[in-house]
């Protein structure tokens, strides 16, 4: 590793040229990462593209088939050290700053929080005298103190789910890997999740989180890394790739709109904004989200062209409520549109 | 507020060098909690399996009531009456115990998916390790309590334990080890907890007796010392080694013939010691081995 990595502080995490394979099988194919000082770092894949994998590389489940993992080394809790390369016998000292939650874990289900969480704190070497007290304030922060001494054979998954991105932070590591941990909760859980996740950004966390959930992932992430065929594909923040896509989505909501004529209102609208979209004729389209109850429009991302709708809109009368340039809008046509390029590029 | 930072950041780097435990220390560390919490973990499996110890006893208890109940006498040595309540039933208890603890000790975390919660906070040799010296010392009281409750019936029968018990017991916990040892590999190569267990005693009450009477009928010369079955033999005829540790069997075949074959009754102490010491190393070696390679379903 060159000095110019240890020198800069913000990287914790390295990946350089990670390969694994499983016999003719590339699971995970040279992927370069870095991942600083707190922020959210997203990593996006389809189901089989390589996020667990390479999570479990990152853990020492998996031994890497080529390339290392680099883990910047914790100052007695103040401060950074080098960036060192992680290998099986100074992996105690480099994973216990970090906190993983591989896929949905099990739990042994005659137990309690309190009692798994104590062992998985005394196993990273958490102060034994702390440790009632950290259990309760992690539960606490998570909504779940009345449930401490509960088995938790009686929790729902959300709960399961809570349990398991605590016992991630029961040893208050710097760094926390979070492995699609949205998958199959409700949308109260997930914005629990989500809330929860933050929580940890503020206390200045850096946080690693996979997901195929495109919009959690954009309504959190800093940067996002796009995987696919064990391959990273895109690695930026969210604005860069979505200018780099030239393409961005607008949402808006129009005060006593009539939900049943929502066609005939699509119709019109396309009239109305279709000319100041920026976007060449075929590619545009308007649609409507019953759920928001908001419109969405494609247009080519310019702050000019945003105008220019908004004002054609308030020209025509109609009276909008809401008007937004969402964070992650586009991520889902982005992401098919690299993965797609990506998948026509492996088969030629 | 410098001066408070600074004091905080003091507290927080003194804090972290005690947690950096590295080498051996970490390692009995962690495998000192893994043993404490596997304890507490299997606190209702451990009082299950007392409770059929119990039960066990009690069983042989009524047996033996009965028989004095018919005017049949006790035996005039203690120890005699004390190895009839180790005939037939007690091997069954030593493999239905084992395969109790042992059972789950490895199909759990595929099984359950447990391993992606425990394995990146502790390493897969620490784990063995700590669940085999827990789940094997529940295991061990339970085998224990069996001789406390013998031996309390023999001291209320005949006033006096025989202290050749202790080395009964003694035997009876290593050959225990090594039945838990067949379990825990059985438990390595199993998809769930309760195939690994009807697997450890199917193996144990059909296949190792079958084995031994087909060895006995083809090659009764030769000392069954192969088959782990066989050292259960030793707990009690410790107490009093039969000469010679065989019975010739005679019985007639065909028109007139007569087949002869040997009933081997005990391994002799060498031969049972290093016989259970190698069952158990290369079961656990095996389990092991099998263990650090086996991967979670989700793996790969």
């Amino acid at each position: 590793m060159s000095q110019e990595y240890n020198n800069n502080h913000e990287i914790l995490i390295k990946f350089v040229n990670l390969t694994k394979r499983f016999g003719d099988f590339i699971a995970v194919s040279n992927v370069n990462l870095e991942i600083k000082r707190g922020e959210i770092v997203g990593f996006l894949g389809p189901n089989g593209a390589g996020k667990s994998t390479t999570m479990k590389l990152m853990a020492q489940l998996l031994k890497p088939t080529e390339g290392e993992v680099w883990i910047r080394e914790s100052r007695n809790g103040i401060g950074y050290e080098n960036l060192v390369k992680l290998t099986n016998h100074n992996k105690d000292i480099l994973l216990d700053n970090i906190g993983f939650l591989i896929e949905s874990p099990a739990f042994y289900g005659n137990l309690s929080p309190r009692t798994i969480l104590k062992y998985f704190g005394k196993l990273k070497g958490y102060p034994r005298k702390k440790l009632n007290s950290r259990i309760e304030k992690v539960l606490g922060m998570m909504g779940m103190e009345e449930w401490i001494d509960n088995k938790i054979k009686t929790f729902s998954k959300g709960m399961r789910q809570k349990i398991g991105i605590a016992s991630a932070i029961i040893h208050d590591p710097d760094i926390i890997v979070l492995d699609e941990p949205q998958t199959g909760l409700d949308p109260k859980a997930r914005k629990d999740v989500r809330d929860f996740i933050f929580d940890l950004k503020k206390m200045g966390k850096t946080i690693f989180l996979s997901s195929h959930l495109l919009y959690e992932i954009g309504e959190v992430a800093d940067r996002i890394a796009i995987i696919n065929n064990g391959e990273i594909i895109a690695f930026d923040t969210l604005d860069n790739l979505e200018a780099k896509s030239e393409k961005s989505i607008i949402q808006f909501e129009i005060l006593a709109f009539q939900e049943e004529k929502v066609q005939s209102y699509i119709e019109e609208l396309k009239k109305v904004i279709f000319p100041v979209t920026g976007i060449d004729v075929t590619a545009q389209w308007i649609k409507y989200n019953s759920d928001s109850r908001r419109f969405q429009v494609l247009f080519d991302g310019k702050p000019s062209n945003q105008f220019k709708i908004l004002k054609e809109l308030i020209y025509k009368g109609y009276e909008i409520i809401e008007f937004s340039v969402p964070k992650a809008g586009l991520l889902e046509d982005l992401f098919i549109e690299l993965t797609k390029k990506n998948t026509i590029k492996m088969e030629e | 507020m410098i001066v408070k930072q600074q004091l905080e950041d003091e507290e927080k780097m003194m804090e972290m060098k005690k947690r950096k435990k590295t080498g051996i220390r970490r390692n009995l560390t962690q495998i000192g909690d893994t043993f404490t919490f596997e304890l507490r973990k299997n606190m209702i499996p451990f009082i299950i399996m007392m409770i059929i110890t119990a039960l066990m006893f009690t069983l042989f208890l009524i047996l033996q009531t009965l028989q004095e109940v018919q005017d049949i006498p006790l035996p005039e040595d203690p120890i005699k009456y004390f190895a009839s309540y180790f005939q037939f039933i007690f091997g069954f208890l030593v493999v239905l115990t084992a395969a109790g603890f042992a059972g789950s000790i490895i199909a759990e975390d595929f099984q359950k998916q447990t391993g992606n919660l425990l394995f990146p906070k502790i390493s897969k040799s620490r784990l063995f390790i700590g669940r085999i010296m827990a789940r094997f010392l529940m295991n061990a009281v339970c085998i224990l309590f069996y001789y406390i409750l013998v031996s309390s019936i023999t001291f209320i029968k005949y006033g006096e334990i025989p202290t050749a018990i202790l080395l009964s017991l003694a035997w009876a916990l290593y050959y225990t080890f090594a039945l838990f040892s067949m379990v825990t590999f059985v438990s390595s190569i199993m998809r769930s907890t309760s195939a690994s267990i009807i697997a450890s005693i199917f193996l144990y009450l059909l296949i190792f007796t079958m084995i031994a009477q087909i060895m006995n009928f083809l090659a009764g010369g030769v000392e069954p010392w192969f088959l782990l079955s066989y050292y259960e033999n030793i707990i009690t005829s410790i107490l009093n080694m039969p000469e010679p540790r065989y019975n010739l069997i005679t019985f007639p075949i065909g028109l007139g013939g007569v087949r002869e074959f040997y009933r081997w009754i005990t391994p002799d102490v060498p031969t049972a010691f290093w016989g259970i010491f190698m069952y158990s190393t290369i079961f656990l070696i095996l389990a092991f081995a099998r263990y650090q390679r086996r991967q979670s379903k989700s793996e790969g």
